[in-house]
């Protein structure tokens, strides 16, 4: 008999939702362990699905039209994966993050809840049960964003979140209705029988709103504003949840709807992708270079990661229109890879980021510094994740990048001459934001953990708690272990129905080798390992055995100062000052220099000095947008006097006009 | 043979009549005693409405429906109004926006405009030819009273009277409804009653008054 792993998974998370209201304050912090379990059932569930190719489902009828299903299918169990491991880690990491918290109790529920159904907006199998877990999904966050409700900015965030998911979901309920409207069906797997006899423009009327909701979730230029701004306010280890997985949600809707039950073979679509992958992703890590507050620096970068995977959804679609099925394969494993792999590092790096947070008691990273010696662990793994997001071997950003970087280039290979062009231009961006994402994890890694501690909560930082570092030190080893044995998780991806990812297996060949379109490119990430490994061990042999023996230590040269103080150092402004004005068009740079004087123009008293970027989205878009609208309710507001008798004359006069107009 | 005698004399309808009318003297009266009294003949006429509709068309569960009303809208409704306004000492002045007889005459205009634009073809149930748009004339006369009188107390009576209205027009409508909604209708009347006693309390903690004009400054 075969393991109940999805009973015992719902029965932790529902023992773990039921228990915090009830447990002492002491040991509130424990329960966080029994979601990690239900999270690591969740992931043994999910492989089990993967592996036996079993699917469970289950459905109950809420009334005699609409009912309620869920389904394991191979593309949910993937996502479901992605999820157990981020939420295993996440949860033994809150058990020692969220002991200090005073509102403990309520954020274990909702944090409980968050999970929960994230899960079910993964295994939902029809429309009212996706909408129900989405809607489900959007809310919890929103309440778990605004916990620190006696903050002004977490409040205005949480309004800004809101408002977009909202209008995500209307989206997304238009391209069910049209989807419904168009075939009669609410279930998925009969909707993706019944679309693929459907003309095509049907297809586009799905296609365009799925699109635009769920890439407002997903965090997609131009509508990526809410993520910089929910993803610093919420406790840290909702955010790393919210980046790592909530996100992911968008995507995991976007290849849903694009490649596995709309069939994805609109060669438009891919370009349409590929283009706003690449655009998300320069603009993402642009911003997030001008970015000195650590979690919203991240959160940009999850922009960027977002772009990158949908550069691989892109090509993966154009590919499949052609009839290049390995190679469409190819780059959806890529993407689907990189989905893990950033779930996996963007995690770890938030996780950082609250430790950090709790050390020094602030996210700005301009008043950090030195922490690498007060908080050596933490600085350990947020290297390891630094090192994975710049995509550097041997970790696992790098392969998932690799493999979108051959995906593409391969795209010269595809019979169009714009299919060509495009995806080498796409290959550049992905360059260029490969490089500046180097450059922005240097500023972010170098000034907040090396140097001098720039403020006396940074030299006073203390290690975090053991439970922390180990949720941290799980994600940790997951990115070496992805980076190394990747062939592990290709071969997981062959197994899953969707799109041409079962096809993925003949481009990628080898065991220990990974080689592209027999032998267009090959990797060996073991072979990179051992080569660095060795590197590293004639280099030690090198400055221990061959190099100078003696070593004398002394102060820095400090040009005769004599003594050097934080206010010397590099700060992260100056180190992205030549982006600035290299991206100034794009970043259109304000500067405002204030000067009081006392006697002009010899003495001057004051002087201040502002210096920002135009955010440009905010300003020229949303800005517009919204007081449009608050000008428009303002004028409706007149209507509302106040007065009990004038609403009541507005029922008896509605009810007289439809008396007179149906009578 | 007793039911010959209704039909030919059109009892129903003289029921319903009645209920009509005792709403067009609420909408003239000045004293807040005498409405909760009128609310009460209508219930009672409401009651009789429902016990010969039953009688007329064999359906004995609907004799417990008329009991349900009786019980909760002529004893256990009234008693609690009682009770309210001798906790707030306000047995006097309804104090309307408009005079008494012009009241009665936009009850008026509403019956007439009712009565024109109803058309002839809803009629469901083959209980009497009129329940309907007496019921809609009720409803829209209770509204425009609720409308139409400062204190609050009257509101709560008005929405009664509407309730009362909305009870005949779907009894008209339908043969009325499963038991089981009669009792969630009433359970509702009840606490409804009960809430708004407390808001009227607390609304005259609040601002000495139980003028609902008051409340304008409560918008923000």
């Amino acid at each position: 008999m075969e393991f109940p792993f999805y009973t015992a998974a719902i029965c932790a998370f529902g023992a773990g939702i039921t228990g915090f209201p009830f447990a002492p304050k002491k040991l509130s912090g424990y329960l966080y362990f029994v979601y990690a379990l239900g999270s690591a059932l969740f992931g043994a569930a999910a492989l089990q699905t993967v592996y036996s190719g079993v699917q469970t489902s289950l459905s109950f009828s809420l009334s005699g039209v609409l009912d309620i299903a869920f389904r394991t299918g191979g593309l949910s169990a993937f996502f479901a994966l992605v999820l157990s491991i981020l939420g295993f880690a996440v949860s033994v990491y809150s058990a020692g993050y969220m002991r200090h918290e005073d509102n403990a109790s309520f954020q274990g529920v909702f944090y409980g809840l968050f999970l929960m159904s994230i899960y079910a907006v993964f295994y939902a199998g029809n429309m009212p049960a996706f909408l129900v877990s989405w809607e489900t999904m959007s809310l919890v966050s929103y309440f778990l964003v605004v916990s620190d409700s006696r903050n002004d900015d977490s409040r205005k965030a949480g309004l800004t979140y809101a408002t977009m998911t909202h209008i995500g979901t209307a989206f997304i309920i238009a391209a069910f209705m049209i989807a419904y409207a168009g075939t009669g069906t609410m279930d998925f797997e009969k909707l993706r029988v019944l679309i693929s006899t459907k003309p095509v423009s049907l297809r586009w009327a799905i296609f365009v709103p799925a699109l635009t909701g769920f890439g407002i979730k997903a965090g997609i230029v131009p509508l990526h504003i809410w993520l910089p701004k929910a993803h610093p306010a919420a406790p840290s280890n909702v955010s790393a949840l919210m980046s790592g997985v909530m996100i992911k949600t968008g995507i995991y809707g976007i290849v849903l709807f694009s490649i596995y039950i709309l069939g994805g073979a609109v060669a438009s679509w891919g370009v349409v992708l590929l283009v706003l992958g690449a655009v998300s992703s320069v603009l993402g890590v642009l911003y997030a270079l001008m970015e000195h507050d650590m979690k919203r620096l991240l959160a940009y970068h999850s922009v960027e990661n977002i772009g990158i995977i949908l550069l691989g959804v892109g090509a993966s679609i154009i590919f499949q229109s052609y009839g290049l099925f390995t190679l469409a394969g190819l780059a959806l494993a890529a993407a689907l890879y990189h989905t893990l792999n950033h779930a996996v590092f963007k995690g770890l790096l938030f996780m950082g980021a609250g430790s950090v947070l709790h050390g020094t008691h602030t996210k700005n990273i301009e008043e950090m510094g030195g922490l690498l010696k007060r908080m050596p662990w933490t600085g350990l793994f947020f290297l390891v994740g630094s090192i994975s997001i710049c995509a550097l071997p041997p970790t696992n950003g790098f392969v998932s990048e690799w493999l979108t970087y051959q995906s593409l280039v391969l795209g010269s290979t595809a019979p169009a001459v714009y299919a060509k062009v495009l995806m080498l231009l796409a290959g550049t961006a992905l360059a260029l934001t490969g490089a500046l994402a180097a450059d922005c994890f240097i500023k972010a890694f170098g000034i907040s953990f090396l140097g001098m501690p720039r403020s006396a909560e940074a030299s006073g930082a203390k290690e975090s708690s053991r439970s922390m570092l180990a949720g941290m030190a799980v994600l940790a080893a997951c990115c070496l272990a992805l980076g190394i044995f990747p062939n592990f998780v290709l071969a997981t991806m062959g197994r899953l129905e969707v799109g041409s990812l079962p096809y993925a297996r003949a481009a990628l060949s080898g065991n220990w080798m990974l080689s592209v379109q027999n032998g267009f490119s090959t990797l060996s990430p073991i072979g990179i390992l051992a080569i660095m490994l060795s590197g590293l061990l004639a280099l030690l042999v090198f400055i221990k055995g061959l190099g100078r023996r003696e070593v004398s230590y002394g102060d820095s040269w400090d040009c005769g100062i004599r003594r050097l103080t934080p206010r010397m150092q590099y700060t992260a402004t100056a180190f992205t000052k030549p982006l600035r004005q290299i991206f100034k068009r794009i970043y259109l740079p304000t500067k405002e220099v204030k000067i009081i004087y006392r006697l002009r123009p010899f003495f001057a008293e004051n002087i201040t000095y502002n210096s920002g970027i135009t955010p440009f989205f905010e300003k020229y878009g949303y800005g517009p947008a919204v007081s449009t609208v608050h000008k428009a309710a303002l004028r409706i507001r007149k209507l509302q006097s106040g007065s009990l008798h004038l609403y009541l004359g507005y029922i008896l006069l509605t009810l007289l006009v439809l008396l007179f107009a149906w009578g | 043979m007793a039911r010959n005698w209704l039909q030919a004399y059109s009892v129903l309808d003289f029921i319903a009549v009645g209920m009509l009318l005792s709403v067009i003297a609420v909408s003239s009266q000045k004293r807040l005693e005498s409405c909760v009294r009128t609310y009460v003949l209508n219930s009672w006429l409401l009651a009789a409405f429902v016990t010969v509709s039953a009688f007329y068309m064999g359906m004995p569960h609907l004799y417990i429906a008329a009991a349900l009303t009786v019980l909760s809208k002529c004893f256990l409704i009234p008693y609690f109004l009682r009770k309210v306004l001798r906790q707030l000492r306000v047995t006097h002045d309804v104090e309307p926006y408009i005079s008494a007889p012009l009241s009665l005459l936009a009850a008026f205009a509403l019956v007439v405009v009712v009565f024109s634009f109803v058309s002839q073809g809803v009629f469901v149930t083959g209980v009497t030819r009129n329940a309907l748009k007496i019921a809609i004339s009720i409803i829209l006369i209770s509204l425009f009273v609720m409308m139409t009188r400062k204190k609050a107390i009257t509101q709560v009576i008005g929405l009664l009277i509407m309730e009362n209205g909305l009870f005949l027009a779907g009894f008209s409508l339908t043969y009325g409804m499963p038991i089981i909604a009669e009792l969630g209708v009433v359970f509702d009347m009840l606490m409804g009653v009960i809430i708004l006693g407390l808001f009227l309390t607390q609304i005259k903690k609040a601002f000495v008054s139980v003028d609902l004009d008051k409340l304008t400054t409560l918008k923000g």
